[in-house]
């Protein structure tokens, strides 16, 4: 018999955004809210990351977009979306009525850019919040990824920040070098959260025609396959970070949840697994609220980094197997 | 659009490697129409991270059964044919836009590729049950592959064609069109991509080609905008297309095919289109 009556599990990701919950549904799986209609009762939600926005109409990249990999999945959609003021003009009525944040994502192809989208989303109603997606090629800068080097995270962040009062979480990419030094730039620059980790980059061939089976060739993996590799940058970024980290990367169970909680995740965001089942996002709710009266836990906040050393552990850079 | 836990309640190798499975689900056989699909989640333990589209082959409104029908390709259709009557699936549907056929349509042309025979089935159903004539042109690569005309409405004229030259017209299935297409009021089709492109490349011009009228257009009635439902009854042709899929909803914008309006989302647009909207360029 638990002594717990009513665990909280709300939460706080900075300059005041509040989640009732932790469950988020990540950027790109969950549309804009409407689109699973009457099958999730959205509300219900931690908060929702939209799908990804940028200043201008984007239509994506050719065909075939999607594949399934072993436990996971590629896509390559090409940041497809009618731009911001479309969005807004389109969504953010709706959202304005919802009890669950929306957290606009936003990409770009130059500091501008991002700086215009922040502009533009800055005091709309219905939007809670922004995540920076970063993981896109800084074309003034030859094309190397705002998310790989630690100077052009910190400078899109810090020129997003001076842009926008909204909450401002960046989401980290997995294929970061030393991802602790961009989490780092990243917090000095002003973000109020970080989200960790983006897809990261593979491919898949068509083997009957022998050739790269994605019209892109590249595509973003996600999935459980993930799992492990967002983990560890999760444990690593909270080690060297004070703000919110948010986890995304193969969460499909209560399990999953945990673990990235345990490893310094103060939220996770479900992404891939709401292909295969809408309404996990809901379940994993009532499961961790579950789990925490199972727990005797006032909150799952009680849990959050219990897994991270008291001395700050060696960085993965450091090697995997071998040790000096 | 709901989701359902639908029981297995038969499943048949009806023809080496191809299946038919029925499932129980009553409010989703109340919901479909033709040209409509579900979208199937194989078991947690299969360990797959995606649904599975498929074309409602059929359902009984009656009965409270659909059916499903597909060839054993990969991981998805291999768990999906081991699974045993009894055992159930989860469902997500009705999804997609269904065939639209204009009220003074007569005569129904089908034509289906292979597998595509699962996209126009139910049509042929329908189509019979409304009074209408139905001429269902079929191709497979071999007579071994050819859809039994059991499993057809009596009613269905039923013509094969097989690249072979195993069973019926030696040849592509597009080259016994000709033969009905001044007959046909509309014509539906679903099958490979460039059988949907040669089909689509018959059908443009056909009006001045065989002085016929087209539905809807004598006395030159008003365009309607691509992509309405309006667009699709008024065009002769309609095709169901094919492509790898992730939410089936339309969040993810992972099916899109190229349209002459940019991409548009099978899932969601589609997967019936009317010719017109589709670009063909690259697939003939």
């Amino acid at each position: 018999m638990s002594l717990i009556a009513e665990v909280d599990l709300s939460v706080e990701l900075g300059r005041g955004l509040q989640l009732r919950n932790p469950i988020m549904v990540a950027s790109g799986t969950f549309g804009y809210g409407v689109e699973y209609g009457d099958v999730v009762d959205v509300e219900r939600l931690g908060a929702i990351c939209s799908k990804g926005t940028t200043l201008r109409p984007r239509v994506g990249n050719p065909p075939p977009r999607v594949t399934e990999t072993p436990a996971g999945m590629l896509n390559s959609i090409g940041l497809q979306n009618p731009g911001v003021d479309a969005v807004l003009e389109r969504y953010a009525e709706r959202w304005a009525g919802w009890r669950v944040p929306v957290i606009v994502n936003v990409a770009g192809e130059s500091v501008e850019d991002y700086v215009e989208v922040a502009r533009r989303l800055d005091g709309q109603p219905g939007v809670a919040g922004i995540e920076l997606n970063i993981s896109c090629p800084n074309v003034g800068k030859g094309g190397l990824q705002f998310a790989l080097d630690a100077e052009a995270a910190a400078h899109v962040t810090e020129a997003v920040r001076e842009a926008t009062e909204l909450p401002l979480m960046v989401k980290l990419s997995p294929a970061a070098t030393d991802v602790r030094g961009i989490a780092r730039a990243i917090e000095q620059a002003g973000a109020d959260a970080i989200s960790a980790v983006n897809t990261l980059s593979g491919m898949a061939l068509d083997r009957h025609a022998r050739r790269p089976l994605l019209g892109n060739t590249y595509g973003g993996l996600s999935g459980p396959a993930l799992k492990p590799v967002a983990l560890r940058v999760v444990f690593e970024v909270a080690q060297v970070v004070r703000i919110p980290i948010v986890a995304i990367g193969g969460i499909g169970s209560l399990d999953d949840v945990l673990d990235f909680m345990f490893a310094g995740a103060c939220a996770v965001q479900v992404g891939t697994a709401v292909f295969a089942d809408p309404v996990l996002p809901l379940r994993l709710i009532d499961e961790l609220a579950e789990w925490c009266r199972g727990e005797d836990l006032a909150s799952p906040r009680d849990v959050v980094g219990v897994a991270l050393p008291e001395r700050r552990a060696r960085p993965s850079t450091k090697g995997v197997e071998y040790r000096p | 659009m709901k989701l359902f836990a639908a029981e297995l309640l038969e499943t048949v190798e009806f023809l080496p490697g191809q299946w038919l499975q029925t499932y129980a689900a009553p409010a989703l056989a109340q919901a479909t129409k033709p040209g409509q699909f579900v979208h199937l989640r194989t078991p947690d333990y299969s360990g797959l991270v995606l649904r599975r589209p498929f074309s409602i082959n059929t359902y009984d409104r009656r009965a409270g059964v659909i059916s499903i029908h597909f060839r054993v390709t990969g991981k998805g259709t291999e768990w999906l044919a081991h699974m045993r009557p009894g055992e159930t699936a989860q469902l997500l549907g009705p999804l997609g836009r269904p065939f639209e056929v204009d009220r003074r349509s007569r005569h129904l042309l089908l034509v289906a590729g292979g597998l595509g025979m699962a996209g126009v089935r139910s049509l042929a159903d329908e189509a019979v049950a409304g009074g209408r004539q139905v001429t269902m042109l079929f191709g497979a690569a071999s007579a071994t592959e050819v859809y039994p005309s059991s499993l057809l409405p009596d009613e269905v004229e039923y013509v094969v064609a097989t690249d072979d030259g195993s069973f019926g017209h030696a040849g592509r299935v597009t080259e016994l069109v000709p033969r009905f297409e001044a007959w046909a009021d509309q014509c539906f089709a679903c099958g490979p991509m460039p059988m949907l492109a040669a089909l689509a490349q018959l059908s443009r011009g056909r009006e001045k080609r065989l002085g016929v009228a087209r539905l809807g257009r004598r006395g030159g009635a008003r365009e309607q905008p691509l992509g309405s439902p309006a667009a699709r009854r008024g065009a002769w042709l309609q095709v169901s297309v094919e492509q790898n899929m992730g939410c089936a909803v339309g969040a993810c914008l992972g099916c899109v095919i190229m349209g002459t309006k940019g991409p548009q989302r099978v899932c969601r647009e589609g997967p019936v289109f009317a010719a017109e909207e589709i670009a063909w360029e690259g697939w003939r």
